[in-house]
Order: structure tokens, then C-alpha cells, then sequence
């Protein structure tokens, strides 16, 4: 803009006070004020507002030598500041202004849609200069006394600028310019601009509007919105100055409060981000919006159709936002520039507040309505995979996104910010009013102030999405597919012109819109960004998804290798460019570092950010769920025409996780953070939880597909099969010592616990009850374990448990059933006691036939103190049998006397890979008979996991127990059957726990992976397993179960079987009964009151012991 | 009640592989019952007229029956002469004195060994140990007579039918 266009620039007016240091151009900023608000011109003159206090120098004189009409506050402070010095005043002013101009009067406030999309255009001309649409009753006061003035039912006009009409050009602007007083603090700027005369048909003022109406009526008219016809309704017969006036306001809009300017805010915006003026438009925007809110209040016009909410609560929330940027406003003045790329407000340093969980479900579940009815589309020949049905959905889906084909359905949804209103067919007194045809309603952004005709159809200009699927679905063959399946057209008439089968896109795409400026196309290009470790992955899964030659791959680590992207993916190379470039996020953020460094110039790399791919794909999106991570800042900067996230976690704990995706998809206008938390974040921290879900799911219904592993099609199927489960339950006996052990510790629960029952005291005693019970169930997994204190799976009872164990250690009489098991588990030796040539011997045995029962093989092959094998069972019924007539026990073959005490199981280590290889068949040991080292448990999980090794040499498996000590027990008698395990528990850090959960899954050998009920996390995957075991019972199923879903979930390719073990006429017998009956019960939901729980939990309690 | 696996594996390699001399086969109606025919030892007065000159000749095939009890093979067998033997060892019923069947009676034994055990039995009568004491009595007083009458007793009663 040329300075010359106006009459007196003020830089000009500066000369009469030549001040050397200062030539700051501030006058440049107010130029272009009046050309760019025309609308605006009819606001206020110098001479309309009064003035407050006494001046010093007068201040027209200052208004004419600044150029501009001056609030009297400020001219009060710039008074106060020099004195009566008018030069110096005057400096001040100009320099000062400069700087308030960078103010943004409305920093919080929300914008419009960067535009809004309609239907169809209305033409200009069927659109009546204005239109009825209510009347409201205001107060006014009478400037002027007389008798006979005014009376019932007289006309008044409404004004708002009586000396100034408006629209005045040129001249007009020296006498005083509305712009600026604009541009100074809003709430100073209300006081004087809000006065609404109303006149007598002569045009004489009669009196003004009440402030609390005038405040809002003087934005509509100031704004072109509507035009006010003023009746009144009363007033005193003789008037006199400031008596009141009830008047009643008949109100239209004008056309061209629809035409005048919403699309020219939309202009503006993405015009440039850095424009001093946005901040005024800003304001502009707050006031007229907050006027049209109260408008519809007042003419009480409730909308005919509105997306979320109530009109009621979305209006009062409405205008508690702008209040709130109000308040904000006063707090931080000096915001600048929210919307610019890279720097921070100060308010995105607040940590939005976490989700519940069941807020998380609920939002999900509305996410997850997928419809399976969704078209499928086919992938391209060139695409080597074969894709499920609802991976054809969403190939289809995301090719429609792409090319932004509309979805039929989706495209008579209404924008989720808009209302829509009826027009009146009545007015107030019932008389018809004229009617435009084809024009019943109209419709209201009360968010942001927009009117419009047409109906604003919701519609985001994102080329891409969210493929949020959960983990085990298939994104990434999903991806490859879109890959194959839609490329540009550089890239198709590249590969057709090298004699590919190229891919047939019948449908037109959209034209590029990359505009960055030193960012090059490249056209056949996607990017895809994942974690370090998958990138390997990426490849190969590239590679095998696509036929040979078609699909180019490479994977970038960055540009220090001398590698030359924008040459090798520039539209010229359109033949030779790679289809995929996969890279990391360190490496996006390291070249993110080098271009910030330089000060954003793109220029000089010849990387990533040189480049506008055709795609980019953000694999395991949550990574950038904090959006003020430099890598979140980085992904956002990547230029491409489609964006893609990936996650299976698109909202990890908080809403503002999902904002992070939006931004990276430039999703207009939810990829404004104010916006987002004026309508999303607002709203859910004040605990208006629907509302905000509401929103956050309009938003995301568009550009998010979400399909679980548990949804099923409408036939019943479910969406994947799983291969089948199959659960058995494995009835252990215990021996004889752990019985004893077993009901010594029953008796004593029991005891206490009926004596508690009688005394009332149950509830009180409740933590030390439940340790007992505890107790009773460590005993059957392994009688030692009731002497460890550190066994406890619930924290509460720990202290009791020990207080238990204090007392069991006291009690002799268990001391000693203990100890008897110890001596009788004491294998110490055992195993090198005999000599080479005996169990040489053993082994080479011609016949491996029972004697006693013929078995063949011997089952339990058990042989005697001289040798001699037979079945264990028929060895031992023998011993039994002799004794009970008084024998002594001899050897069924050379009538050796034998003892129980002397007798050994032979354990042939055939399932064992690594000794079976021995040239004379494989190694055997002697296990002293009863002596297996542990409890019965621990041997009947031994000797499956034997059966399973020798059947299946590397299968792995999982051993769930809830008490830690007890897989330590485990532990040893792993290692003396040679078997590898590992072991997964709470007390490991995060870190061990990957590297272990690592180590099992790529684990090429038969391997066991001990695990605590409760140590899995969310998303731990064991479907590398395929047998699990379940040591011990818990209280309800349901934790078992989702115990067992952790190997038998997506991505297990055989059947599961699950053991889950049990002692015969146990305590553990009776808790499966237990478990049956709490199907019912939501006790681990949080449904329940901790009280109700241990009520529950008692009565669970009286069945165990009863 | 199933047969043990152990009845039928014996029953069946009783069968397919005889032990010569010896014949245990067991009733269609009940299998834990068997018919069992001895020969007796050569060179023993069960022996039968052996005639190496002459146009036939016969030897003493000695009937007996075996039970198999419920809670075989932990205790013995039940086994008695059904043909009439004189022999110290072997009372007038057909019982029969020998130590496997009794005390020394081990699991690892089956039907085939007590067989043999009884025809060893046949071949060396022990009158120390008698279950038939005027039986053994004559044994000891005057062998040859014994032996003679034990003879006399197997031409008369172990005929072949």
C-alpha cells in the first residue's frame, strides 16, 4: 500500500517533533487499516465521547496532530507520562501504538472455519435486502426534555452514527478513523463505541439505547448484520433527560450480513498468519459473535437443527468462552502470534487433564461405530497380498479420502458448529410476512459469528486420515495396499511409459496444492515414519506385500549418508523415484533440528523437508501425542498431499493427545489449538464431559477408521478369527505331606474365621481373614511358600499376611509338617549318586515293558534300590500291598528287600534337544522317588511341559501364577529339566521387561515364560506362546482370562491350549465355583464400593470355608 | 470288569508262542480261567512209557485248572491238579506246594513261569517240603516204590484221552 493513498500519513505529523533515534515505520501498520475494514467505517467520531477528565493540552489539538481520534484514558496515561510536553506526547503515542498494535485484542478467541463449504450458492439477487427475524423489548434514556415527544406506539429510528453517515471515504478519515479506537483495549473501546441513538422521524435524537443492549445492537449495525426499528412502548407523557424509555426493537438481517464477509475472513486467514491485522479481525469476530448469541437470546430464535447439545447449554458455554478470553486477555497481554508455526503460547503449556477409563471406553465405542456395509475396494494387481474384507473397506475408504470422493451419506451432515434457524413466518403482531421461496431457514455459527443461506456441510480438506485399527489388524498391509493401489498421476504415467502394469485410477484426482515455497513436489514418493525398531519391518512387509519391481523401497537414515532425496524423488526422476522412503522419527527430528537451526530455511536441505511427498505416513502416531515435543513439531512440518496416521492408541490418556493428530493431518479448524480448547478442552475441564466427547467424536467421525479384534459383522462372525482355545482343567492330587500341610492351615482359617462370625468382628479381621485364606492357597501351590512373607498379591494384606506367617512360623506342629516336606523334597545329590554303568544299564534295557502291569513303556519308569524298573504305580501298589499284610517289601524280581525310601524315578531326558542328540539314545538321571524337588503342582507342570517338549521340540508357553514367590519355586525345577525360561514380574523395570518380552519372542527354542498374574500390561503380546498354564485360580475369571486373551489375541496363528491347574478338594475347587457365580458380578469394574467388595469378597469366604 | 492289560498280553503270547510241554488256554466265558495240560518231565516217573522200539508210544499229560484272582498279578495265581498225581508236593485235592505260589510270589512272575516252575516241580519232587505227608513219607522211605507208584499212577490217570 502506498503512503501517498492517504491524505496525511502520521509519520508525516511526526517531522514537527524530530526525534533522531526514532524512525520506527509504525505508521505503515495503521495504513492499511481503513481499506481492509470498510465495513467498519461507521463507528464512532471524536466528538461522541465525553470527556472525563480536564486536559492540559487540548486534545483535539493532539488528535490533529496524530492523525486519529485518541481515547481520553490513553491520552490520560500519555498525559500523566510527559507532562504537558505535546511534542513528546505525541512521540510517545505513535511509538506506543506501535506497539499495542501487536497486541491481539482477542487472543483466545475462536476463529472460523477456515471456510465454510455449501451445498449450492445462492444467488445474490433472490436474497431480499433484509429479512424478519424477531423483535425484543430494550430500555433506553432520553437525552433530550420536552412533553409530547414521544408516546406509545410512535416510531423511532434506530442510529447508530448520526453526525458521521457512514461509509464516508477520504475526509472523513482525518476527522477521525474508527479503526484504531478498535485497536486499543476492548473494554475501553466498548465504553465509548456502543452508543445506539434513537431518533424522531425528523431525525432529532431523542434519547440512547441502555448500555447492557446497546452494547451488542451497536455491533450489529456497526457490522452490516441487521437493520433495528424502534417502537415505543412507553414513555412519561413530559420527558426529561435520562428518564426511561421502553421501546420495542423489530429486528432483520440484512443480506448482506450473509454476504458481507464470512468468506473474506477465510481470505484473510490463510492469506497470511502473520498479519497485524488478524488480531483486529479477531476482535471483530468476538464481538460479533457474542452479539448474535445475545440477539437470539433475546428475540429467544432457538435453532431448528443443531449438531451437539442443547442450544441452551451451547450458547451459555459460548459465552462463558468469550468471557474466558476475556479474563485470559487481561492476564497475559502480550501473546502474540498463536498462530504461527513453532512457537508456543503460553497456554499449550498446560497439561490438559487425563481421561477416566470409562470416559476413554465411551469415546472409543462412539469412534468404533464402524458400518460394515462400507464398499470394499479392490487393490491393484501389482499389490502381491490378499487383503480381508474390512481390509478392502478400508482400502476403499482410504482411497475415497484421498481423492476426497464424498461419501454420499456423510455429505448431508450438517458442519458441527453451525445451527440452523426458521425463518419467522409470522411477525409479532401475527402478521404474515413475505417469504422467500426456497429459503425457510438460514443458518448460524454462533462459534464464530458466520451467517449463511446455504447449508454448511460438514467437510474437512484433509486428503487422508487415522487408520486406527487395533493392533494385530493389519494397518500397515492396509497402507502398502492404499500404497499399490492409488498413485499420482506422475507416478502412473512414469510407470506406464517403462512398461509397468501400472494401476488403473479411473477416478480423477484433486490437483496438487502444495505452495511452500522452496519445497519440492515429489509426486511418486511416500514417506513413511516409524519407531527405530520397525523400520526393518516396514521393508520386508513392503516387499512381500508387492509383486516383483513394482513397488521401489528404500529405507533413509538421514542426509548425512549422501543421499539426495529431492533429486532422487523430484518429479523429473518420476521413473527412477522410490515408492517408499521409510525413515525414523529420530531421523525427522534431527533433520527438523539442522532447517531450525538455519531459521526455518528450507532452501539449503536436501532432505526430508526439501520435499512435498505424495503421502507421508506416521506409523505408531501416539508417538507424537505430545504436541510440544520436538518430534510432534517436526512431523508437523513434513509437506505432503495425504497424511496418514497409524495408531491403535489415537488417545492414549488425554484429548489432547488426539489435537496432536489433528495437527499433524491439518485438519482445518481443529488443528488451531484455541479452537480445540475453546470447544474441546474447555468444556471437558469443566466437567461438561458430553459435550465435549460430542465434539471430539464429530471431529473424529471423518477422518477416523477404528475397527477392534472383538467386533463381529452383522452375520456373527467376527471381524478375524481366532484359532481355537481350548481350556482344561488338570486335577492335581496333593501328596500326602502337603494334605497335611494343606489342613492344618484349613482347620486354622476356618477356626478363626467362624470365630469371628460369631463375635460380628468379620469385617474388622477382614485383612487378617483374607491372609489366611491367602495362606491356604500358597499351600497349594507349594507348602514352603506359606513360611515366605513376601508372597502377598494384594498390598492391603501384605502387613497381615506377615502377621499371619509370624504366627504360622509359631505353630509347631505346622513347623514340623513343613519340615517333613523339605526332607522329603531334599534331592541334594541325588543325581550323581549312581554310577555311569547303572543307569548305562537302564537305559540299554531290551525290555522297557512293565513287569507287573505289561505297560510298554513302563509308565513312570521307577526303578529300586538293586535296579529293577516298573511302572512307578505298580511298584508302589507292590510295596503296598506287602506291607499291608505285614511283608517286608522286597523286589518283585530279585526279592531284595526294598523301601519306599529307595526308590528312584528315571527320568529320560528325550524331549531334552540338547542332550537327546547322544549316539546311544538319550541321557537318563535318577530322581529319588517323591523327592521331585517340589510340590505336586510343580511336578504335574513339569511333566506337561516334558510331554509338550517331546512333541513339539520349540513351542513356548506361559506360566501365570499371582504370587511371584511361587513361580520362584518354579524356577529350579525348570533348570534341573533343562529347559529355558524367562520370567516377567512387577518388581522389573520397564526396560528389563521389554528386553525380556523381546528375548521370549524371538526365542527359537522351546522356551517358558514365567509370568505374575499382574505384571502384564496393557498390550502385552504372548502370542508367540501357545500353551498356557494357569498355576492357581483367582477370585474371578475374568482377570484368568484376560490372562489367557494375552497369547490368545490377534496374531496367534494355532489353536491355545490352556491348562489350568487345580488340587482336588481344595480350596481351589470351590473358587472355580466362586468363579462361576461372579460372572455376574462387576466387582472388578469398579462398580462396587470397596466396602460392598469385602462383603462380597466375605461371603466368597464362607464358601471356601464351609 | 476289563481285563487287565497284563492278562491279555499273557493270554495272547501264551497263544502265539507255547512253551513246548505246556499248554494254558483260557475259557471263552471267563478269561481269567484257564485249561492248562502238562506234560511230564522226561525222565521223571510222570514221564509215560516211552518205547523207543515200539510202534507208539505216550507220554502222562497231566489236566490242571488256573484262575487268575481280581487283584492278579499282585497275588499268585490259583492253580490245582485236576488229573491225579501222586506227588509229595501235590495233596489229594490236586493243591499244589510250591514256594512262587506262595511267599515267593512276585508280581514279575506270570503264568508261563509257574507253568514251568509246576513241570519242574513234576521232574523233582521234594519230600522235605511234602503238602502230601504219607506221600512223602513213602517218598522217603523207600523212593523206588514211590517212583514206581508215581508211574503206576500216570499210566492210569494221565492218559490221553
Amino acid at each position: 500500500m502506498e503512503y501517498g493513498t492517504q491524505d496525511e500519513p502520521p509519520y508525516k505529523k511526526r517531522r514537527f517533533f524530530i526525534d533522531p533515534e526514532e524512525d520506527a515505520p509504525t505508521g505503515a501498520h495503521d495504513d492499511e487499516f481503513p481499506h481492509k475494514h470498510p465495513t467498519a467505517v461507521s463507528t464512532v467520531g471524536p466528538n461522541t465521547a465525553p470527556t472525563p477528565v480536564s486536559l492540559a493540552f487540548d486534545q483535539e489539538t493532539f488528535e490533529s496532530f496524530v492523525g486519529e481520534r485518541v481515547e481520553p484514558a490513553d491520552l490520560a496515561r500519555i498525559r500523566k507520562k510527559c507532562g504537558n510536553d505535546l511534542g513528546m506526547a505525541v512521540n510517545v503515542y505513535l511509538d506506543g501504538k506501535s506497539k499495542d498494535l501487536k497486541k491481539p485484542p482477542a487472543a483466545r478467541q475462536p476463529k472460523a472455519p477456515a471456510s465454510a463449504p455449501f451445498l449450492s450458492s445462492i444467488a445474490h439477487r433472490s436474497v431480499p435486502e433484509s429479512r424478519y427475524i424477531g423483535v425484543f423489548g430494550v430500555e433506553g434514556w432520553a437525552t433530550r426534555s420536552g412533553t409530547n415527544l414521544l408516546k406509545h406506539g410512535d416510531i423511532v429510528k434506530i442510529e447508530r452514527q448520526k453526525i458521521l453517515p457512514p461509509k464516508t471515504a477520504r475526509g472523513q478519515t482525518k476527522l477521525g478513523n474508527p479503526q484504531p479506537a478498535q485497536r486499543i483495549a476492548p473494554a475501553a473501546a466498548r465504553r465509548i463505541d456502543v452508543i445506539v441513538r434513537f431518533t424522531d422521524s425528523s431525525g432529532r435524537e431523542l434519547g440512547r439505547l441502555a448500555k447492557d443492549a446497546a452494547n451488542w445492537v451497536s455491533t450489529l449495525m456497526d457490522q452490516n448484520i441487521c437493520k433495528f426499528e424502534g417502537t415505543c412502548v412507553y414513555a412519561p407523557e413530559r420527558l426529561r433527560t435520562s428518564d426511561t424509555v421502553v421501546l420495542q426493537l423489530r429486528c432483520s438481517l440484512l443480506r448482506s450480513a450473509f454476504f458481507g464477509r464470512g468468506f473474506q475472513v477465510a481470505d484473510n486467514r490463510s492469506a497470511g498468519v502473520f498479519d497485524e491485522a488478524e488480531s483486529s479481525e479477531e476482535r471483530d469476530l468476538r464481538l460479533r459473535q457474542v452479539a448474535l448469541v445475545k440477539l437470539f437470546q433475546e428475540i429467544n430464535l432457538v435453532p431448528s437443527k443443531a449438531n451437539a447439545a442443547s442450544a441452551q447449554s451451547q450458547r451459555r458455554g459460548l459465552l462463558e468462552a468469550a468471557e474466558l478470553a476475556e479474563a485470559k486477555e487481561k492476564e497475559k497481554p502480550g501473546s502474540t502470534d498463536k498462530d504461527s508455526p513453532g512457537t508456543t503460547p503460553g497456554e499449550e503449556n498446560e497439561d490438559g487433564q487425563e481421561l477416566e477409563q470409562d470416559q476413554l471406553d465411551a469415546l472409543y465405542k462412539k469412534a468404533q461405530s464402524f458400518d460394515f456395509n462400507t464398499p470394499e475396494a479392490e487393490p491393484v494387481d501389482t499389490f502381491a497380498m490378499e487383503l480381508r474384507p474390512y481390509q478392502k473397506q478400508a482400502l476403499h475408504w482410504m482411497m475415497a479420502k484421498e481423492k476426497d470422493e464424498r461419501n454420499k451419506e456423510r455429505e448431508m451432515s450438517m458442519h458441527p458448529l453451525w445451527e440452523e434457524y426458521s425463518w419467522p413466518t409470522k411477525d409479532f403482531d401475527e402478521k404474515e410476512l413475505p417469504q422467500v421461496l426456497g429459503q425457510t431457514s438460514f443458518y448460524v455459527n454462533p462459534y464464530s459469528g458466520d451467517l449463511s443461506l446455504d447449508f454448511p456441510r460438514q467437510e474437512q480438506h484433509c486428503l487422508g486420515g487415522i487408520l486406527a485399527d487395533e493392533m494385530g489388524l493389519g494397518k500397515t498391509i492396509q497402507m502398502l495396499s492404499l500404497i499399490h493401489s492409488h498413485r499420482s498421476d506422475i507416478a502412473t504415467q512414469a510407470r506406464q511409459s517403462s512398461n509397468v502394469t501400472a494401476s488403473v485410477n479411473s477416478l480423477p484426482r484433486l490437483p496438487s496444492i502444495s505452495g511452500r515455497v522452496g519445497v519440492v513436489d515429489a509426486p511418486c514418493t511416500t514417506l513413511v515414519v516409524a519407531p527405530m525398531s520397525l523400520l526393518a519391518q516396514w521393508q520386508s512387509e513392503a516387499e512381500r506385500a508387492s509383486k516383483d519391481g513394482t513397488l521401489k523401497s528404500m529405507v533413509y537414515y538421514g542426509s548425512e549418508k549422501n543421499t539426495d532425496l529431492l533429486t532422487l524423488c523430484c518429479g523429473a526422476n518420476a521413473a527412477n523415484a522410490p515408492d517408499v522412503i521409510i525413515t525414523s522419527y529420530g531421523t525427522i527430528l534431527s533433520e527438523f533440528t539442522q532447517i531450525a537451526s538455519k531459521k526455518g530455511d528450507r532452501l539449503g536441505s536436501r532432505g526430508i523437508f526439501s520435499l512435498n511427498f505424495f503421502r507421508v505416513i506416521l506409523d505408531e502416531a501416539h508417538n507424537i501425542k505430545n504436541r510440544q515435543s520436538k518430534t510432534a513439531k517436526a512431523c508437523y512440518e513434513i509437506t505432503a498431499e495425504h497424511r496418514w496416521a497409524l495408531t491403535g492408541t489415537p488417545i492414549v490418556n488425554k484429548l489432547e493427545d488426539l489435537f496432536s493428530l489433528v495437527r499433524f493431518l491439518r485438519v482445518e479448524p481443529w488443528n488451531n489449538f484455541s479452537f480445540w480448547r475453546t470447544f474441546i478442552t474447555v468444556p471437558f475441564e469443566s466437567k461438561d464431559f458430553m459435550r465435549a466427547l460430542d465434539v471430539v467424536q464429530t471431529v473424529l467421525e471423518p477422518l477416523v477408521m477404528r475397527r477392534t479384534k472383538d467386533m463381529k459383522t452383522p452375520d456373527g462372525t467376527p471381524l478375524v478369527a481366532l484359532p481355537p482355545k481350548h481350556v482344561e482343567l488338570v486335577d492335581i492330587e496333593l501328596s500326602q505331606i502337603e494334605r497335611d500341610v494343606y489342613d492344618h492351615i484349613f482347620s486354622r482359617a476356618k477356626r478363626t474365621f467362624f470365630a469371628n462370625v460369631e463375635a460380628g468382628t468379620v469385617l474388622k479381621a477382614f485383612t487378617s481373614i483374607f491372609a489366611q485364606i491367602l495362606c491356604l492357597c500358597q499351600s497349594c501351590c507349594h507348602p514352603i511358600l506359606v513360611r515366605n512373607q513376601d508372597i502377598v498379591a494384594e498390598e492391603e494384606v501384605a502387613s497381615a499376611a506377615a502377621d499371619v506367617a509370624a504366627g504360622l512360623a509359631d505353630d509347631m506342629d505346622l513347623h514340623h509338617l513343613i519340615e517333613r516336606f523339605t526332607v522329603s523334597t531334599d534331592t541334594e545329590g541325588d543325581s550323581n549318586a549312581f554310577g555311569a554303568h547303572v543307569l548305562g544299564q537302564i537305559r540299554d534295557e531290551a525290555v522297557n515293558e512293565c513287569p507287573i502291569c505289561a505297560e510298554e513303556p513302563m509308565i513312570d519308569q521307577t526303578v529300586t534300590g538293586c535296579w529293577h524298573s516298573a511302572c512307578k504305580n505298580c511298584l508302589l501298589d507292590y510295596i503296598k500291598h506287602q506291607t499291608d499284610r505285614h511283608e517286608v517289601p522286597r523286589c518283585f524280581q530279585c526279592r531284595e528287600p526294598i523301601s519306599s525310601r529307595d526308590l528312584f524315578k528315571v527320568v529320560r531326558h528325550d524331549d531334552d534337544p540338547d542332550v537327546a542328540t547322544s549316539e546311544k539314545g538319550p541321557r537318563i538321571s535318577l530322581e529319588r522317588l517323591g523327592a521331585s524337588g517340589s510340590s505336586a503342582k510343580v511336578v504335574a507342570l513339569i511333566k506337561h511341559l516334558r510331554d509338550l517338549r517331546r512333541d513339539n521340540p520349540t513351542i513356548k508357553s506361559v506360566v501365570f501364577s499371582q504370587f511371584t514367590s511361587f513361580l520362584s519355586l518354579i524356577e529350579p525345577a525348570l533348570a534341573r529339566a533343562n529347559m529355558h525360561f524367562v520370567r516377567l514380574d512387577g518388581s522389573i523395570s520397564q526396560k528389563a521387561r521389554a528386553a525380556v518380552l523381546e528375548e521370549f519372542k524371538e526365542s527359537k527354542k522351546f522356551t517358558v515364560l514365567l509370568i505374575s498374574l499382574k505384571a502384564g500390561g496393557v498390550g502385552l503380546n504372548l502370542t508367540s506362546a501357545k500353551r498356557v498354564f494357569m498355576m492357581d485360580p483367582w477370585w474371578s475369571f475374568a482377570i484368568e482370562a484376560q490372562a489367557i486373551d494375552r497369547v490368545h489375541r490377534m496374531g496367534q496363528e494355532d489353536e491355545v491350549k490352556v491348562y489350568r491347574f487345580i488340587v482336588k478338594d481344595s480350596v481351589e475347587e470351590r473358587m472355580l465355583r466362586i468363579q462361576d457365580r461372579k460372572k455376574f458380578i462387576a466387582t472388578s469394574l469398579g462398580m462396587m464400593s470397596d466396602e460392598e467388595k469385602r462383603l462380597q469378597r466375605i461371603e466368597d469366604i464362607k464358601d471356601l470355608l464351609s | 470288569m476289563a481285563l487287565p492289560k497284563r492278562i491279555i498280553k499273557e493270554t495272547e503270547r501264551l497263544l502265539a508262542e507255547p512253551v513246548p510241554g505246556i499248554s494254558a488256554v483260557p475259557h471263552e466265558d471267563n478269561l481269567r480261567y484257564f485249561d492248562v495240560e502238562i506234560h511230564g518231565p522226561s525222565q521223571s516217573p510222570y514221564e509215560g512209557e516211552v518205547h523207543f522200539a515200539v510202534r507208539y508210544r505216550w507220554r502222562g499229560i497231566f489236566k490242571l485248572e488256573l484262575f487268575l484272582p481280581d487283584d492278579y498279578p499282585m497275588t499268585p495265581p490259583k492253580i490245582r491238579f485236576l488229573t491225579k498225581i501222586f506227588h509229595p508236593n501235590v495233596d489229594k485235592l490236586g493243591r499244589i506246594c510250591l514256594d512262587v505260589l506262595k511267599n515267593n510270589w512276585s508280581p514279575a512272575l506270570q503264568i508261563r513261569t509257574i507253568l514251568l516252575s509246576i513241570q519242574a516241580l513234576l521232574g523233582a519232587p521234594n519230600p522235605d517240603d511234602p503238602l502230601a505227608p504219607d506221600v512223602a513219607k513213602s517218598w522217603k522211605e523207600n523212593e523206588q516204590a514211590a517212583i514206581a507208584t508215581a508211574r503206576e499212577w500216570t499210566q492210569k490217570h494221565a492218559v490221553p484221552n
